[in-house]
């Protein structure tokens, strides 16, 4: 696979009730984004978006933000997934030779409608939606207690990973207010209001309101737009099966096809010697776990004790994850753009000393049905 | 960088207004086993590689349908990605396929594109007018009442803001209702031919469509589009495999869904910049894009076929001629002295084209479908001459969304 | 479809499917909230309490915009100058709304139009003076903003818009 540069990116800061427009908040990421590498709107050959009819509140959501996204005569297309598999369709379109620069950009405002009532939909309407007993908040707590079940783990451990992650949330400036929180204690976790028993709130990844924005270019042009492109050498996605029961819970096939196959196109043979740095998207606190171990990071049922935090083993969400801040179509992109900060040696106050090689994954449907898994690689 | 990519089958499953006997998924499976069935020598199991599937979600009530519908399209543990862009859906999906395959990532291959459409599950209208409600409530703010507003959105009734492009392009070219009439005639003569088309009416007269009531002057009830329920499947691959697959592949050799901004109603309550909606800038640049990337210098005589989406016929005519096929106002002379008929000089819409069969996801698919059809020589109402390049045109948004895709039998090599 | 239409059948082909179960749902849009920015706004709306019509520009493609907006799509960069119009447009195009009265019950065509005001380069919606029929309206129409006697600051302070004098109506 040839090499494709992320080249610039700009993510808003997260609210969880914002008090600007989608307009502007679409307008600050992409123009950022496009200053920050130093181009203009004349260099933009694609537009890439990443919004959701029903979290915006209406159809077509893509065909007002035409303008504010960069794509006016443009060619411009969106996908209805998460902000990453936005960015797999925005490296197609690179790969493919027909664009030279590719936008891609991605977020909603979940302030504005009913989060979980907007997630009801996405059930089966002949069975699951009726019965009502299957949604996204319950689905959490299957998953939970089928790993826990499984392998022994203990809500403890698990509720220590929601404590790493809101302690990595408070130095970085971008994230959630509310999920930064740098003195709080597994008792604090386990003492919080039942989501979905075993899960308690602040296990679970908060949407908030946030738009963020990257920009592709093919590898001859990325070495002329900046000195420090970020390559991404292999990409992976994969889609389980949609009942929950189907489903072994406790692993996640899709996240182990899909890092074999990402993990394969970059030549990595080693992970937990190679990577440096993880960026995962996890809706709960338990899922970082169950990814650590798809990845081939630790045994099966042994992920509580692999040393995850910034100067461990491998640092898996220095910046949070999505427990700092969960715009929904967006936290994919942001951990793809939190990667490559790290690679680029600009995360200041998380940065993991020295990161060469970095993954970053985003995930969609109930208990990560669709999963896909990108690596970066910085340029020496 | 950038591999050909060739289209191997096109499968639809049948369209109506009510297809009261399936559901989602069931009515999508049934357009992949008419597309595979057509190529027996690829194994779903094995030989498939990924996925796109598109959809309009808000007309079913159910958001992301293709998490639900994994195992009936087969699947399960492998790639997939979502496209949906509103009336273009059927085009990006394609589109999306075919940019899938050309971008060589490790192990994919094969992609098979679905997009599909239930509207009878839903409420076409209120799902077609919430496009602009965002818009709308900005307007209310803003100090027009709801009253007022319902009066001015009003216009255009079932047709939309179509209606303030038809007014633009019917002054200009000073058509009469005669010669929507005879579009439509055409379009649904042609459809009665097709095994998979919604309206079929093969002795459909001038008079009879003239004869129906106003819904939206000067459109006719006998000249609107209808809903339908329907669904469509496409096969991509490399050109390496596509020669075991079939006969005759065919060649995608230019994409290109540019975008302008909106008419009638800008974002954030100002106006819009599309004085003249009829204009269409955006599929002006779409066709001189997808035409440059096809090394086609001339279309009117390069291309032999062309499927355009017109759901209205005044639509037709318009996009005939900003996509290049024809001069300025002289289009609907070409319904008149039979170029664009079954065994004329350039054949237009032999499937029927929108005005018969409107499933509003699938529509933009089944377009480049049926025009990879003509060239393969196997589509349902097959024209008399040889098809050799063709168009599949999609647009949609407020009318400032487009998609084109050209198809020859002979790959064009890369342009860069 | 407009339900008031009656369906004529025009001899086409027919196939009834089978049944099978279904199952209610809906989309409740109006728990919707649309939030939006209006800072570009306020000068204009503070100048139509004053009867007087602004747009801004861009200055990097010179477009001006009525009603302002935020962003511009072909620069993307804000419009930064504020220009003022005058109330005289043209009839951009036109569509007919179909509107029936409710205590008689009889319906009534109505045109609406888009407004493109001399000088800029958008047209937004708006309606006509009440008596103007439909059959009068043309394209390229010279109009005039008719405004309230009271103005309160908001986009309804043009009630609708007068037709003017065409001097090249009677040039062949």
């Amino acid at each position: 696979m040839e090499k494709v540069g992320i080249v610039g990116f700009n993510q808003v800061k997260l609210y969880s009730d914002a008090n600007y427009g989608r307009y502007e908040m679409i307008f600050e990421a992409v123009r950022g984004a496009i200053d920050k590498a130093g181009l203009k709107k004349k260099d933009i050959t694609t537009v890439i978006s990443c919004t959701n009819d029903y979290y915006d509140g209406r159809t077509i959501s893509n065909c007002w933000t035409v303008e504010v996204g960069g794509g006016y005569l443009a060619d411009e297309s969106k996908c209805e997934m998460d902000g990453a598999h936005a960015v797999l369709y925005g490296l197609m379109r690179i790969l493919s030779g027909n664009h030279k620069l590719a936008v891609i950009w991605g977020g909603s405002m979940p302030s504005c409608y009913p989060y979980h009532s907007a997630r009801l939909y996405e059930t089966d309407p002949t069975w699951e939606r009726p019965l009502g007993y299957v949604n996204d908040i319950t689905a959490g707590g299957f998953q939970m207690r089928a790993y826990m079940e499984k392998f022994g783990v203990s809500k403890e451990e698990i509720a220590r990973i929601a404590v790493k992650n809101r302690k990595n949330a408070a130095k970085n400036p971008l994230a959630l207010a509310e999920s930064q929180n740098a003195n709080i204690t597994v008792q604090d976790v386990l003492n919080s209001d039942v989501y979905s028993d075993p899960v308690t709130e602040l296990m679970v990844a908060q949407p908030c309101d946030g738009v963020a924005a990257l920009l592709l270019a093919p590898e001859r042009q990325a070495l002329k737009i900046t000195d420090n492109p970020v390559w991404i050498t292999g990409v992976g996605y994969s889609q389980d099966t949609y009942y929950l029961g189907e489903r072994d819970l406790s692993v996640s096939k899709s996240m182990e096809i899909a890092s074999k196959t990402a993990l394969n196109a970059a030549g990595i043979k080693n992970p937990k010697n190679e990577i440096d740095v993880a960026e995962l998207f996890e809706a709960y606190a338990h899922e970082e776990l169950i990814f650590t171990e798809a990845l081939g990071l630790a045994e099966k049922g042994k992920a509580a004790s692999f040393n995850s935090e910034i100067n461990g083993e491998l640092a898996i969400n220095p910046s949070g994850g999505a427990i700092g801040g969960n715009p929904p179509c967006a936290t994919g992109l942001i951990r793809i753009i939190e990667a490559a900060k790290q690679l680029r040696g600009e995360a200041n106050g998380y940065q993991v000393k020295g990161a060469k090689k970095a993954i970053a994954s985003g995930q969609i449907g109930m208990c990560a049905q669709n999963n896909i898994l990108f690596v970066l690689e910085g340029n020496v | 960088m950038g591999r050909q990519v060739a289209i191997v089958s096109a499968g639809f499953s049948e369209h109506a207004s009510k297809r009261s006997d399936v559901s989602m998924p069931e009515l999508v499976n049934e357009a992949i086993m008419d597309c595979l069935k057509k190529v027996p020598s690829v194994d779903p199991n094995k030989d498939i590689d990924a996925f796109v599937n598109g959809n309009m979600p808000a007309f079913e009530g159910a958001n992301i349908p293709e998490l639900w519908m994994t195992d009936w399209m087969g699947a399960r543990n492998k790639p997939l990605m979502r496209v949906t862009t509103g009336g273009t859906t059927g085009g990006t999906v394609a589109i999306a396929g075919y940019y899938n395959v050309t971008a060589g990532l490790p192990g994919i291959d094969t992609v098979l594109a679905i997009a599909f459409e239930q509207q009878s599950q839903g409420d076409t209208a209120t799902g077609l007018a919430s496009v602009a409600y965002g818009e709308i409530s900005i307007l209310n703010t803003l100090g027009i009442s709801y009253e007022t507003l319902g009066r001015l959105l009003s216009a255009g009734a079932a047709i939309g803001v179509a209606a303030y492009q038809a007014t633009n392009y019917m002054s200009k070219a000073r058509i009469t209702e005669e010669d929507l009439a005879r579009v439509v005639v055409h379009n649904r003569r042609m459809a009665a031919k097709n095994w998979w088309a919604h309206l079929r009416m093969p002795n459909l007269t001038i008079e009879e469509v003239l004869d129906t009531p106003y819904v939206q002057y000067p459109l006719r009830y006998g000249m609107l589009c209808p809903a339908s329920d329907g669904a469509c499947a496409m096969l991509f691959t490399t050109e390496e495999k596509a020669k075991d697959m079939c006969d005759i592949p065919v060649y995608v050799n230019g994409v290109a869904s540019v975008a302008n901004e909106t008419a009638v109603l800008g974002y954030d309550g100002s106006g819009s910049a599309q004085v003249d909606p009829s204009a269409q800038i955006g599929a002006m640049r779409s066709s001189e894009l997808a035409y440059a990337q096809a090394g086609i210098s001339f279309p009117r005589k390069e291309i032999d076929y062309a499927e355009v989406y017109s759901p209205f016929p005044n639509q037709e005519l318009m996009w005939l001629e900003k996509l290049g096929l024809f001069e300025e106002t002289t289009a609907p002379q070409m319904y008149e002295n039979g170029t664009i008929a079954l065994d004329g000089d350039l054949p237009v819409n032999c499937s029927g084209g929108v005005n018969s069969t409107n499933a509003i996801g699938a529509s933009a698919m089944e377009r480049p479908a049926v025009a990879a059809q003509q060239i393969m020589g196997t589509a349902d109402n097959q024209v008399k001459k040889t098809v050799h390049t063709s168009i599949g045109h999609g647009w949609g948004g407020s009318l400032n969304l487009c998609t084109l895709m050209v198809m020859s039998d002979e790959p064009q090599r890369k342009w860069r | 479809m407009s339900k008031r239409t009656e369906r004529k059948d025009m001899g086409y082909i027919k196939k009834d499917y089978v049944k099978t179960r279904t199952m209610p749902g809906s989309w409740y849009l109006s728990s919707y909230k649309y939030k939006f920015n209006i800072s570009h706004m306020q000068p204009f709306l503070k100048k139509l309490k004053e009867k007087k019509l602004i747009a801004n520009q861009c200055s990097g493609c010179n477009r001006v915009f009525y009603p302002p907006r935020l962003v511009c799509g072909q620069c993307l960069v804000k419009p930064d100058r504020w220009v003022d119009i005058r109330d005289t447009a043209r009839v951009a195009t036109y569509a007919i709304a179909y509107l029936k009265d409710a205590e008689t019950g009889e319906v009534v065509e109505r045109p609406m139009v888009l407004v493109h005001h001399d000088g800029t380069d958008t047209c937004n919606i708006a309606e006509l003076h009440p008596d103007v029929d439909v059959k009068d309206t043309y394209i390229g129409m010279p109009i005039k903003a008719h405004w309230r006697e009271t103005t309160e600051g908001g986009m309804m302070d043009i009630e609708y818009y007068d037709p003017i004098e065409d001097d090249a109506k009677d040039i062949k």
